[in-house]
């Protein structure tokens, strides 16, 4: 198969070395070797695309608690009918917009993790998902998320490259910060470019030296601003470089939906079949946030989302990649049980996640809370989120949990092992 | 020329002592770059020459525009009421920042609207926008107290914050909890129950055509406890204890050292300036003559520690290095770059500090350096040739050093100075030479601090 990751790999071993010479830091290279990374056997290469659902999705429209009457007594207009619910199992199902979902479930390729959230929930939508950014319900620290902290343990991370990339963001979301991996964000690939230096040729090409010598250098205090602004630029100009250089040999396998979570997963695809070893990819698809007139919204939502996700397998699956890569969306919270008086939802509580790939142990995880026994009106949770993140840490990356997240977190059984 | 009676600050706030050093050339561009977006090569001089005294009275006093500012400033004014656009509204005042007699006022007028913040997305009036504008600009180095007082009343304000939905059954908390969140005390300094109470004091605070209205009928003439004052209080009566309270003069002084100081004072240092606050009645220009001559703000800890916002960046290399600077331009690399003026993206306004910077913004701020140092899309630069005979730039190395101190807050690193001598030893023209240099010098990490 002409895409296939031994062949693009060779290519670049050949064409890409000149080229990416320069901006792949000699230490970097060295740092893997001596380290020998992964920590965990059987991980190295895995990939986790983390896929933000922000505004507070409608779980309860999501994954469809169908045989449930009370259902369909809280929702007497938002309701999905029985009839139109792509069944999952005799109690749940998919909301019907799902359907590439629904397709990847019934090929093993989709865990629903029921019942998440976490103790005394917050209702802002800025708390909430400064929570589940840091992990840390209980603090309001915000020096650091949970993935950066990850990284913060991963010697090849620490040493330089592309280890994570947000993308779509003009700020770096959260739970990639960290106080000693810097994390790009790429707004846009198209602008994801250094314009070059004024002057001629060799002037542009001495500048640009120039000046990744000069970021590259190490400050004297460290953990101080120029030291901060030095390591950003670094990773910078070292991630535009790699960008634009995986940009160029990857072709498509998957015909993508015209949506903006497609765009963004067909740029993930491209830079994991470009293999720049980076090993967390982060999105986001806004819109959740339905009070009123929710229907229609949250309908081409959960499309974009089923569509854009569908081909990205698919895509990956024809690059024989998809093998490597994970999948896992979230919401700052669910919603309210009861609909609104604008036929729409206020924000709730506990809520589902989904884990997406060949990786997942399949099938329904967890019950769905129960709809009757209720706090202030919002599902309870039966399961932290920290379980989930301790299951893609641990058994999905290979990274320590315990660490990032704290004690206690048993992981939830999504991957397989 | 006004001046001040003679401060009476002790502690961190105590007048600097230049020493036997005397005020330096460095000293003038820390001032100034501080005190306002930039500064070239001419004023650098015109400050040390001036001293130090002189220079804070300028600065910390309105000055007489000329008539070529006022001219371009009633026109560029009128186009924006004209137009109704934002994109014009926010040239008026990118000019106003470049080019206006009163720099640090102009520094202050957009503290305010970041304090205040209120967006024209929401607002949709450009003449609204424009008249909150200047109520901030009257209160620039004025008075604070009487700032929060017309705040409540303005109709920007009042759109921005849902004024007209505060009615005596119904009362809506949202201005009243940004009067003590976000405009005065800060959180931790009320309660949820303080702020239901005060919501009670402004319901009836309405607007109508355009204006300020006291809609009576629905104003809740009750009593109300407001943090533990008890009383008929309506909106102003809330203001004045917010403005009593302890928190509130700590509040401005965090906010006044984070922009022209430190980008994380410590407790006593926010003590220090509460208090000299407090001594001044909530009047700015007093306060700042004290802060921005102080022992503390001339400390080698506050030099070169600030993390330029997109403005102090992009009006600071156009002012030092631009003739005529390119309106349109600026606005929408700015825009770029997080920082539309009219256009905070919350009620919180813009963070600031390490928020700035993120791998994305760091290309678009190389990238201006590209572009700027090319001298088309932001406006012609200085001729360089010009420059270099002017300051005797005879060699790469006289070059780095002038435009090393033109640009930076802090003389760069020997191994940063190195590499660009070397860079620039290798150019031959000195025009060339020194286009490529800035645009080196404007792309380094070190040039985004100030």
């Amino acid at each position: 198969m002409a895409g296939s990751r031994r062949i693009f790999l060779g290519q670049c071993g050949t064409a890409g070395a000149a080229s990416v010479g320069v901006s792949l830091p000699g230490i970097w290279q060295s740092a893997v070797r001596a380290a020998g990374w992964l920590g965990k056997p059987g991980t190295s290469g895995r990939v986790l695309v983390v896929v933000e659902m922000a505004g507070g999705n409608d779980g309860l429209n999501t994954v469809i608690p169908f045989a449930d009457d009370a259902y369909y007594k809280s929702r007497p207009v938002l309701a999905v009918p029985k009839d139109r619910v792509l069944k999952l199992n005799s109690a749940v199902g998919l909301h019907p917009r799902l359907g590439d979902l629904r397709t990847l479930f019934d090929d093993s390729q989709v865990a629903v993790i029921q019942g998440v959230g976490y103790p005394k929930p917050d209702r802002s939508h800025f708390r909430s998902m400064d929570i589940w950014h840091t992990a840390r319900p209980e603090s309001v620290d915000l020096r650091d998320g949970w993935l950066g902290r990850a990284l913060e343990r991963d010697p090849k991370a620490l040493a330089g490259g592309v280890p994570a990339l947000a993308l779509g963001s003009e700020k770096l979301p959260l739970a990639l910060l960290s106080g000693r991996v810097n994390v790009p964000n790429v707004q846009s690939m198209d602008a994801y470019k250094l314009l070059p230096a004024p002057g001629d040729q060799s002037a542009q090409a001495r500048a640009k030296q120039t000046l990744r010598e000069a970021v590259a250098l190490k400050a004297t205090e460290a953990g101080g601003e120029l030291d901060f602004l030095r390591r950003t630029a670094d990773v910078t100009l070292t991630s535009v470089d790699r960008l634009g250089e995986v940009a160029k040999a990857y072709k498509p396998g998957a015909t993508y939906p015209e949506t903006g979570l497609a765009r963004k997963l067909q740029v993930v695809a491209r830079l994991i079949a470009g293999d720049m070893g980076t090993q967390i990819f982060y999105v986001s698809l806004g819109g959740f946030d339905t009070h009123s007139r929710q229907q229609p919204v949250h309908e081409l939502l959960l499309a974009e989302l089923s569509g854009a996700v569908g081909a990205f397998l698919k895509d990956l699956k024809s690059h024989q990649l998809a093998d490597r890569v994970m999948v896992a969306t979230f919401s700052e919270f669910g919603r309210r049980v009861a609909e609104n008086g604008s036929l729409g939802t206020d924000h709730g509580a506990a809520s589902q996640m989904f884990c997406i790939g060949p990786g997942v142990k399949p099938g329904v995880t967890g019950a769905h809370p129960s709809l009757t026994d209720l706090v202030d009106g919002d599902l309870k949770h039966h399961t932290d989120f920290r379980q989930v993140y301790a299951a893609l840490l641990q058994n999905w990356l290979g990274y320590p949990a315990e660490p990032v997240l704290g004690k206690g977190f048993q992981p939830v059984d999504c991957v397989k092992i | 020329m006004m001046s001040f009676a003679q401060p009476t600050s002790t502690g961190p706030l105590a007048p600097h002592d230049f020493g036997a050093a005397g005020w330096t050339k460095a000293d003038a561009a820390h001032l100034l770059r501080r005190a306002q977006y930039g500064a070239s090569a001419a004023e650098m001089d015109q400050a040390h020459r001036a001293g130090p005294a002189a220079t804070l009275d300028r600065l910390c006093a309105i000055q007489p525009e000329s008539a070529e500012f006022t001219r371009a400033d009633d026109l560029l004014r009128k186009t924006a009421l004209d137009t109704g656009s934002t994109a014009n509204l926010q040239a008026w005042w990118l000019h106003r920042m470049l080019r206006s007699a009163n720099p640090l006022a102009e520094k202050m007028t957009f503290l305010w609207h970041n304090l205040f913040a209120t967006s024209n997305d929401k607002v949709k009036d450009v003449a609204l926008m424009l008249a909150q504008n200047d109520l901030f600009r009257a209160q620039a180095l004025g008075d604070y107290g009487k700032l929060l007082h017309q705040i409540a009343r303005d109709p920007a304000m009042l759109i921005w914050l849902d004024g007209n939905a505060n009615r005596r059954r119904h009362p809506n908390e949202n201005f009243a909890r940004e009067v003590m969140e976000l405009f005065s005390l800060g959180v931790g300094n009320y309660t949820e129950k303080d702020i239901q109470e005060a919501a009670r004091c402004f319901t009836g605070w309405h607007m109508r055509d355009g204006e300020f209205w006291f809609n009576d009928t629905q104003h809740d003439t009750g009593t109300k406890t407001v943090l533990g004052s008890t009383g008929a209080f309506d909106g102003d009566g809330v203001i004045d204890i917010c403005l009593k309270q302890p928190a509130c003069p700590r509040f401005i002084a965090t906010r006044l050292l984070k922009t022209f100081v430190q980008p994380e004072p410590d407790a006593a240092t926010v003590q220090a300036l509460a208090d000299c606050i407090r001594r001044h009645q909530f009047q700015m220009a007093p306060v700042l003559r004290e802060l921005l001559g102080s022992r503390l703000f001339f400390s080698a800890k506050s030099r070169g520690c600030l993390i330029k916002s997109p403005l102090d960046l992009i009006l600071g290399a156009e002012r030092a290095l631009v003739t005529a600077p390119r309106l349109e331009p600026t606005a929408r690399c700015l825009e770029e770059l997080g920082q539309a003026v009219f256009l905070p993206p919350t009620v919180k306004g813009w963070e600031g500090g390490r928020l700035w910077i993120s791998s994305t913004t760091y290309l678009l701020r190389a990238n201006f350096a590209s572009e700027l140092a090319a001298g088309t899309k932001y406006g012609p630069l200085m001729d360089l040739d010009a420059q270099a005979r002017e300051h005797q730039l005879l060699n790469a190395s006289q070059a780095v050093t002038h435009y090393t101190g033109l640009l930076l807050a802090s003389p760069p690193d020997a191994a940063v100075l190195a590499r660009l001598r070397a860079f620039a030893s290798d150019q031959a023209a000195p025009a060339t030479r020194d286009r490529g240099l800035l645009h080196l010098i404007l792309a380094l990490p070190e040039y985004q601090l100030m």
